[in-house]
Formats: structure tokens, sequence, C-alpha cells
């Protein structure tokens, strides 16, 4: 055997026996993660653990980050309001482009799929689209903070949790009654009814996404063989994705039923009563 | 207490859902007032300038098809007088033409007619001087002839003479 085969052999070999090792050492049980995934699921749904003390009542810690999205939301907004909204001109700049076309998505969506009763609508939307969306990539930040019990944790996405999210699909339905009865009164009331079901599927659709999100996330980080690339993938591609579908659907559903409900009843021409010939006449 | 009252599974709390619509709404009406109404009011501002500017465009593209028309029909009007007065002055100058070309022709007849009779004047003159030549002529070769004793002698006398005058009158014809 040449040199250089011998070379090449005990290469090879180097090389098939670290990959062996790394295998055995990345599929031991010692290198899992801490806890079980139900228990993280349960914390995530349950928040036992983790409440956090607000002026002395113990919440959830996704309501402490729907209070900081919203005020970031609104510092976003003064200052654009105050500093930016006044240099606007005919001819936009990307800034403006951006700001612009975030508006007219929105007020499109809402002009489009509800035509009769729009102005309210398209507000409602932009409000709730930017604080879905806003709120969903909040939890990228991962800022820190402590629960009463003095124990640290990273503020979630304030829809992950259960009472968030059915803040905003009840209040989506209570919109949608609300164009119903200003656009058909007690018809648009018994319009709305009819979907009796769309405030629980709305909150749910929320929830469980975001939830779903979780369970993939946690499910990947408790190996720590899935713990080196896909993360990245994981943590940050589903958190942008969920925030654009989330927003997505539940502004399209709401502007679809909000039209669908306020829509000005067709009325059906009055059919004119035959006037009964006497057989006699017809047959002369 | 209320709270553990309302408390229900899966943690649903009807305070914590309250807690949530408050910061909703807040944001709801912030949004609202700093964000979205000022942009859409500024949206449908720049709409009504270009709505403005298109009429006004359209207003302007209206008229300057107005004056085109009514400018046409001017430029129409005078190309048809242009005609007519081209039309005029083109009969003038043929009748002008028309007159030169009599008066040359009366003046060409004329200067013909002058030539013709001054050319027959200088022809009647030049027989005339011939003639008189020619008499003379005769006179002196008679004289001679007489006075010569020779008839032949005379007579060459006499045709050297009639030479001499032919080829004296040859030129002036």
């Amino acid at each position: 055997m040449s040199k250089k085969r011998t070379a090449v052999f005990v290469i090879v070999t180097a090389v098939v026996i670290a990959a062996l090792a790394t295998g055995i050492i990345l599929t031991d049980g010692l290198y899992e993660k801490a806890g079980s995934v139900n228990e993280t699921m349960q914390d995530a749904v349950l928040h036992e653990g983790d409440k956090i003390s607000l002026f002395g009542m113990q919440v959830n810690p996704a309501l402490i980050s729907g209070f900081v999205v919203t005020g970031i939301l609104l510092l976003f907004a003064a200052i654009v309001r105050i500093f930016v909204i006044p240099k606007f001109s005919y001819i936009p700049n990307k800034f403006q482009l951006l700001l612009e076309q975030a508006v007219g998505m929105f007020e499109g969506l809402a002009r489009n799929n509800s035509p009769h009763r729009n102005n309210f609508l398209g507000a409602y939307l932009f409000a709730a689209g930017a604080y879905i969306c806003i709120g969903t990539l909040f939890e990228l930040l991962g800022i820190p903070w402590v629960t009463a019990a003095g124990a640290s944790l990273s503020l979630p996405a304030p829809l992950a949790d259960i009472n968030g999210a059915i803040m905003m699909g009840c209040l989506s339905y209570l919109v949608i009654l609300s164009g119903g009865i200003l656009s058909n009164g007690f018809r648009g009331v018994g319009r709305t009814l009819k979907e009796f079901s769309l405030p629980i599927s709305m909150s749910f659709r929320l929830f469980g996404a975001l939830l779903s999100g979780l369970l993939v996330t946690e499910l990947v980080y408790s190996y720590l063989a899935l713990s080196f690339v896909l993360p990245v993938i994981v943590g940050v591609l589903f958190t942008i994705l969920h925030a654009l579908i989330q927003t997505y659907v539940l502004t399209m559903l709401t502007a679809l039923f909000y039209g669908e409900v306020s829509e000005p009843p067709v009325l059906k021409p009055k059919k004119q009563k035959k006037i009964k010939v006497p057989s006699e006449v017809t047959s002369k | 207490m209320l709270y553990s009252i309302a408390a229900v599974p899966l943690n649903i709390d009807w305070q914590q859902i309250l807690l949530h619509l408050l910061n909703f709404v807040i944001l709801f009406a912030g949004l609202y007032l700093l964000l979205y109404k000022p942009v859409k009011a500024f949206m449908k501002k720049r709409q009504d300038h270009y709505a403005e500017m298109q009429k006004n465009a359209e207003e302007q593209n209206a008229a300057a098809d107005r004056a085109r028309s009514e400018y046409e029909g001017k430029l129409a009007a005078v190309d048809r007088e242009i005609e007519e007065k081209r039309a005029a002055a083109k009969k003038e100058l043929d009748g002008y033409e028309q007159m030169r070309k009599n008066a040359a022709e009366e003046e060409a007849e004329a200067i013909l007619n002058e030539a013709k009779k001054k050319a027959a004047e200088e022809k009647r003159h030049a027989l005339r001087s011939a003639r008189r030549e020619i008499s003379a002529l005769v006179s002196n070769a008679t004289e001679k002839l007489v006075l010569k004793e020779t008839a032949q002698e005379a007579y060459d006398q006499f045709l050297a003479a009639a030479d001499k005058a032919k080829r004296s009158e040859e030129p002036r014809q």
C-alpha cells in the first residue's frame, strides 16, 4: 500500500469514528432538556407558576406583553404623528409609502368586503392587525420579566394567552354585531347571531395557532441534537409566518362577516296577484 | 372574591380578559387618532388634489380642443380667401401677358413692315442707280464705238464696260 493510500485510509477512518462519537454523545439522555414537554405546555396554557404581580393582581405574563406592545405601538404612532406625518409629501418616500401601504391595505380590505359601511371597520382592522402582527413578533425580542415568585421569564406574545385570544375573538364578534345592528337593525342581529360559533372559533384559532407554534418550538428545543441550526428557522421563521398569517386570517374573517351582516337586504319585488278569470269568459 | 369566583378552567380569567380589552381599546383609540386618521386624511387630500388636477387638465384640454377647432375654421377661411385672390391675380397676370404679347406682335409686325418697306426702297434705289450707270456706260460705249474705227474693238470695249458695270453692281445686292 502506497503512502498516499495509507493516508486516505487513516483520514476516512478518523472521520467515521468522530461522526459516530458525536452521534453517540448527542443521543445520550443526559443531553436532553430537563422537564417534559407536558409541563411546558401546561405552563403555556395555565401559567400556574409564572404569574406576574400587577398593582396587586396576579396576571399572566401575556397581559404584561400586551401592555408593552401597546406602549411600543403608541409611542411609535406618537413619534410618527409628530415628526413624520407633518412632512408627508405628494410624492412619498419609502417610510411614508410603508405607512400608506399599511393604512391603505386595511382600509381597502374593509372597503372591498363591506362596501356599504366601512369607516369604523377599517380603523378596527388596522388596530387589530397591528396588535396581532407586532404582538406576535414581540416574542422574538425575549424581553425578560420577573414573576411574582421571583423567577425570571421572557415575555411571550400577548395572544399566546387564552384570555388575550378570547378578548380579540369576542371583540371582533362584537364589532361584527355592531355593524349588523347599525346597518340592518334586528335583521343584522339575526344575521350575526346565526354565526354564534364565530367568537369561539376566532378566539381559539388565534390561541391554537400560537400554542401550536409554541409546541413545535418546545419539541425542537427538547433535543440538543436539533438545537444547532433548526431553532433559527423554527423560532424566527415560524414566528414571522404566524404573525403574518394570523393577522391576515383574523382581519379577513372580521371584514368578511362584517360585510355580510351589514349588507342592506335585497327586497324582492312583490308578486302581482293573478286575477281569476271566470271559465265562462275563457271558453268564449 | 370576584377574582376566584370568576376563574374558570383553562385559566380563562374574566378580569384579565377585561384588562386585555382595556389595553386594546386604548391601543385602538391611540392608533386611530395618531396614525390611521391622519394618514388616511392625507391620502384623501392627495387623491382630491390629483382628481382636481385631472379635472383641470380635462377642462384645459376641452378648451384647447375648442380653440383648435376655431383656429382650424379660421385657417380654412383664410386659405379659401388666399386661393380666391391667387386666382384673381393669375387671371389679371394672364390678361396683362396677353396684352403685352399683342403689343409685341404689333410692334414686330410694324418693324417687319418698316424693314420690308425700307428694303424695297433700297432695291428701287439700287436698280435706279444701276440703270443710271448702265445707261451711262451704254452712252459711253456708244460714244467710244462711234469714235473707234473698228467694230470689233468697239464691241470688246462694250463688253468690258458691261462686265465692269456688272461687277460693280453685285456687292450692292
